[in-house]
């Protein structure tokens, strides 16, 4: 119904110009970019200091904003030793509150269906073992569950009608659906071929999954194969592997547009962008303004995707603004150092 | 009109939307009200209603402890697969109730249960001293047990006596007021005790009060003991004696502060005349005590420096090369991983001459080997993700070389390193340290590794001194690890742990061990690091915390006896060396402090304060602005870094305070030479 909505609103507008608005995470500089793109040119607005111990880099990551737009929320890598998630005012920038997660908390989202914050502990610098997903009541601030699921999870996305979050596991290379209202894991499905899965051994996935992004219309899923350099469909009516689909180096994060016209990949080793319209074999590849290409979000009218890349030591991450029906570039704005996070916050005429 | 028109429809699909959330709903829950005891579980069922009592059942209710997930939490559970919630310890907890409507709607409401202690089964008072004599507080302890086992302290009694020689106030305090044998009878949950009190005549003829010093200076431990004597001249021997202590302070404006400990310790803060008092019952004995200024203070002159104006500077390591000229390393903070190498050997003329730059936004921590041939450097924000340590030839300094990358096991980050016999101690991911031997420093190999081992364990830093290693670990405090050292059979391949101490902040950061050359104690230094209105990376900040001294002449029985606390600045990495310290406070600089003698109280209240340096410079990355980092004796000279300035060098100058441009009206103090 509320995408039905949105969509109405969107159609009937697109002839109006349009200012867009979302926020982009620096990894290295504990800081978090409030960025405006008004169809030609992005600017940043506001570069936001995260984290609470100066000395420290606390590694902001996963960045997502409530259905409401009134909230943002941050995950802050490092702490003593678990990391956290920060609640943000999006009038002020402001945080108001927070909360201990586990290790690594890296990418999240918002169920519309619970209400609840569905966090990845990523564990990335961590012993090789099943890790979790934190979920969080964002109202009170209270992380309420630990749901273990495999080795280094990833890319924390909520299906369309909110009753499902996906994650993939990098290390363990399998894909696991969490029923967010039982908080429980429903289904696993190895994303390695000819592999069974065991825990105990030190099983290192040739997969490596980074992300996993639903179709907003139809039962599938599609996984970043980072080792296997590939976007893997999955089928979620049947919960097979239905396709891989060869892609450059290391595909990282994934964003589907609202229309499910195009599905954008950032290729990390490549410092690329793939640009898939998913009806079409062929997809588009595009080049980043810097190297170690890292998130990406569409907006909401399916028109450009804001895609993070991090640099390298001392170099500024950027923000590049991809034009999908164009497939180029059409604006870059520099933020932070090692770009990461980002999330779409409000489309304003 | 095509936009109004436009406008009037998104007005309407918006009112249609809201119009289904806006209902006055509120959960109702049969937790409302809840009071359970140990052990039990419930099953809450909790539904929504409007406010014409109208109910709406959930799609599905979520219950949590509002506590979170973490051992805080475990004094109510909530089983999902039963649907139930356990009480597990007493006290009054929030469970909150979070429906999930039919359409998706989400409500939630926090629930106080009420969770009872159970039944006491045995209530305890116990006397603390061995003897009670008339005219004293009778020191007294009351202890709950209940029927699950829990123990609580210091209830508050019912407490009565029929006895007419001793007194019992509001407050339960009780007073011995005449000799002879007391019954004092206390009730709590029905259950009753009684304690026989006897109470002694006051023995003593005549009191007389001991003095280790009638003229200390301020900071000066002096030892009373008060010894009584009977009627027949005899000393009495285990009498409970009080200690006080009143006074007044030179300056007017200043009160007369000090700590006195029950073992008849104490030290003054400042200058002015104090009177001790030693008592027991209605006998007292006082002592005068004259406290003049410890006259410590000395010029402190700048000498040199190196400054950094493109990038923060983070830690720094002075030595002495191979080939005996002198030589420093500074890392950078959140820039591109660059580390400066200086050449220092004339300290007033600090030269840059070399740099590394590696596949890092930090390098937070630099050391360099006993015999200045390698430096070891850490990684956080590589590109790729492996961080971990470089290995650096700096043999010569005007050229370092990289001989090795080490990432194993250190890929989280690598905020703090030391160096110690050919061996790196590497923190790893703020839990735990690596031990890497580096004979080869092209070929290091990892031969160990120490962790705390509980769970939430952290890390921050690792020091080491005469094979012992001391981790500071945030709320887990300091431990002492036998790296070689023989006390506790370890070597760098099996560390072995053999004390340990922690305090209540839990924000223990950094260590430094400190054998006090005027005592022989032995201390551990611990610094705090807190932030307390968090980051601005380009503007000053605030900061707090201090350093904690804990004597820790014996292992198993460490006792914190003093602090060194700058109001209004938090500690960072610290000196010690000749019992004088070195310590970076941030936007307070360096402060340089004597800490000879016996340490007790309050060190920076007690004037010990030598001097300090300022180490802020006009053209630093932020101009003016002190945020030191760190600081290092070597070879006379006080070394130090700072945040927004980079290097910098200064001298103790033996020559008092120039005080011609102090305030002339500023009351002189009296000061023993």
């Amino acid at each position: 119904m509320n995408k039905f909505i949105i969509l109405s609103i969107f159609s009937v507008t697109f002839s109006y110009s349009q200012e867009y608005y979302f926020y982009a995470a620096a990894e290295s500089d504990d800081t978090v970019s409030l960025i405006n793109f008004d169809g030609e040119t992005a600017v940043e607005l506001e570069r936001i200091p995260v984290g609470s111990m100066k000395t420290e880099i606390e590694g902001p990551h996963g960045l997502t904003v409530d259905p409401s737009g009134d909230y943002w929320y941050l995950s802050l890598a490092h702490g003593n030793p678990y990391g956290s998630l920060v609640k943000f005012s999006t009038d002020t920038n402001r945080p108001i509150d927070k909360t201990t997660l586990g290790l690594f908390p890296a990418s999240m989202q918002i169920s519309s269906l619970t209400g609840l914050l569905y966090c990845v502990n990523f564990n990335l610098h961590g012993a090789m073992k099943p890790s979790s997903v934190s979920v969080v009541d964002p109202e009170t601030m209270t992380e309420i569950k630990q749901i273990q699921t495999g080795v280094m999870p990833h890319g924390s996305r909520i299906s369309p009608n909110g009753r499902y979050q996906y994650s993939v596991a990098m290390m363990s290379g399998e894909l696991f659906e969490v029923d967010a209202l039982t908080l429980e894991v429903n289904r696993t499905l190895s994303l390695d071929e000819n592999h069974s899965m065991s825990h105990g051994g030190m099983h290192h996935s040739p997969v490596k999954p980074t992300w996993v992004m639903p179709h907003p219309t139809e039962p599938k899923v599609y996984i970043a194969g980072n080792g296997s350099d590939e976007i893997i469909e999955v089928n979620t009516a049947i919960w097979e592997i239905t396709n891989r689909i060869n892609t450059g180096k290391g595909p990282y994060n994934i964003d589907i547009s609202a229309d499910g016209k195009f599905l954008v990949a950032t290729l990390k080793s490549d410092a690329k962008t793939l640009v898939w319209e998913l009806d079409k074999k062929k997809p588009s590849i595009i080049s980043n303004n810097s190297t170690v290409t890292h998130g990406v979000v569409i907006s909401p009218d399916s028109k450009y995707a804001f895609v993070t890349v991090e640099g390298v030591g001392g170099d500024p991450g950027l923000v590049d603004v991809i034009d999908l029906e164009k497939a180029k570039v059409v604006s870059s704005v520099n933020i932070g150092k090692q770009a990461g996070g980002i999330a779409f916050w409000k489309i304003e005429e | 009109m095509k936009k109004t028109l436009l406008n009037l429809i998104i007005s309407a699909l918006i009112l249609t939307t809201t119009s289904m959330y806006s209902q006055e709903l509120i959960v109702k829950s049969n937790l409302e009200n809840l009071t359970m005891r140990v052990g039990e579980t419930f099953k809450p069922t909790s539904f929504a209603e409007d406010l014409e009592g109208q109910k709406t059942m959930c799609q599905a209710v979520i219950y949590y402890n509002k506590k979170g997930v973490f051992s805080t939490a475990k004094a109510v559970t909530v089983d999902r697969d039963k649907g139930t919630i356990r009480a597990n310890e007493p006290g009054t907890h929030e469970i909150v109730a979070l429906c999930i409507g039919q359409e998706g709607q989400r409500l939630s409401r926090t629930f106080s249960v009420q969770v009872d202690f159970p039944k006491a089964k045995e209530i305890k008072i116990t006397l603390t001293s061995a003897k009670v004599y008339e005219g004293s507080y009778i020191p007294l302890e009351f202890e709950v047990v209940d029927e699950m086992n829990f123990t609580r302290k210091n209830e508050f009694f019912q407490l009565s006596s029929g006895s007419e020689n001793i007194q019992i106030d509001a407050f339960n305090n009780v007073k011995a007021v005449s000799p002879g044998k007391a019954i004092l009878s206390a009730s709590f949950d029905d259950i009753s005790t009684t304690l026989t009190i006897d109470v002694l005549s006051n023995p003593i003829n005549k009191l007389e009060l001991k003095a280790s010093l009638d003229v200390s200076r301020t900071g000066d431990v002096v030892n009373y003991e008060a010894v009584g004597y009977d009627i027949n001249g005899n000393q009495l021997e285990g009498l409970p004696f009080t200690y006080t202590f009143s006074g007044k302070a030179i300056d007017k404006s200043n009160n007369a502060s000090g700590l006195i400990m029950n073992d008849g310790r104490f030290v003054a803060d400042v200058i002015g005349d104090y009177m001790i008092s030693a008592s027991l019952g209605t006998s007292s004995a006082s002592r005068p005590l004259k406290v003049v200024g410890r006259g410590v203070e000395r010029e402190v002159l700048k000498v040199g420096k190196g400054v950094v104006s493109d990038k923060h500077t983070s830690d720094f390591w002075v030595f002495e090369g191979v080939d005996g000229r002198d030589y420093a390393v500074t890392g950078t903070w959140g820039a591109d991983g660059t580390s400066f190498f200086w050449d220092v050997t004339d300290p007033a003329n600090i030269k840059k001459i070399d740099s590394v730059k590696v596949d890092a936004r930090t390098v937070n921590d630099v050391k360099v080997s006993q015999d200045g041939r390698i430096s070891v450097i850490g990684r956080e924000g590589a590109s790729d993700r492996k961080n971990g340590i470089i290995i650096l030839d700096v043999s010569n300094p005007y050229d370092v070389k990289i001989l090795s990358e080490y990432t194993k096991n250190l890929t989280g980050g690598v905020h703090n390193v030391f160096i110690d016999n050919d061996h790196v101690y590497a923190l790893s991911g703020s839990q735990r340290y690596f031990v890497i031997n580096i004979e080869d420093p092209k070929n290091p190999v990892e031969v160990g590794m120490f962790e705390v081992g509980k769970e939430g364990q952290s890390i921050h830093d690792v020091w080491i001194e005469d094979g012992i290693a001391y981790s500071s670990n945030w709320r887990d405090g300091v431990y002492l690890v036998d790296v070689g050292n023989g006390i506790a059979d370890g070597s760098p391949s099996n560390p072995v742990a053999f004390a340990n101490y922690d305090y209540a902040t839990g924000a223990h950061h950094a260590t430094f061990p400190f054998k006090s050359k005027s005592t022989g104690k032995f201390y551990t230094v611990l610094g705090d690091e807190i932030f307390p209105d968090g980051v601005d990376e380009n503007n000053p900040n605030i900061t707090a915390g201090f350093l904690h001294f804990v004597d820790f002449s014996d292992l198993d029985n460490p006792v914190e006896v003093a602090k060194y606390e700058l109001p209004g600045q938090g500690s960072h990495n610290y000196w010690i060396e000749d019992d004088v310290l070195y310590v970076a406070m941030y936007g307070g600089g360096v402060r340089i402090v004597d800490i000879s003698g016996d340490l007790l109280g309050d060190l920076y209240r007690q004037g010990r304060e030598i001097g300090y340096i300022m180490t802020g410079t006009s053209n630093g990355y932020i101009p003016n602005a002190t945020m030191a980092w760190g600081a290092q004796l070597y070879k006379g000279y006080v070394f130090y870094s700072d945040w927004n300035n980079g290097l910098g060098s200064s001298k103790v100058s033996e020559l008092k305070p120039d005080n011609s441009k102090a305030n002339q009206y500023i009351n002189k103090t009296p000061i023993i030479d």
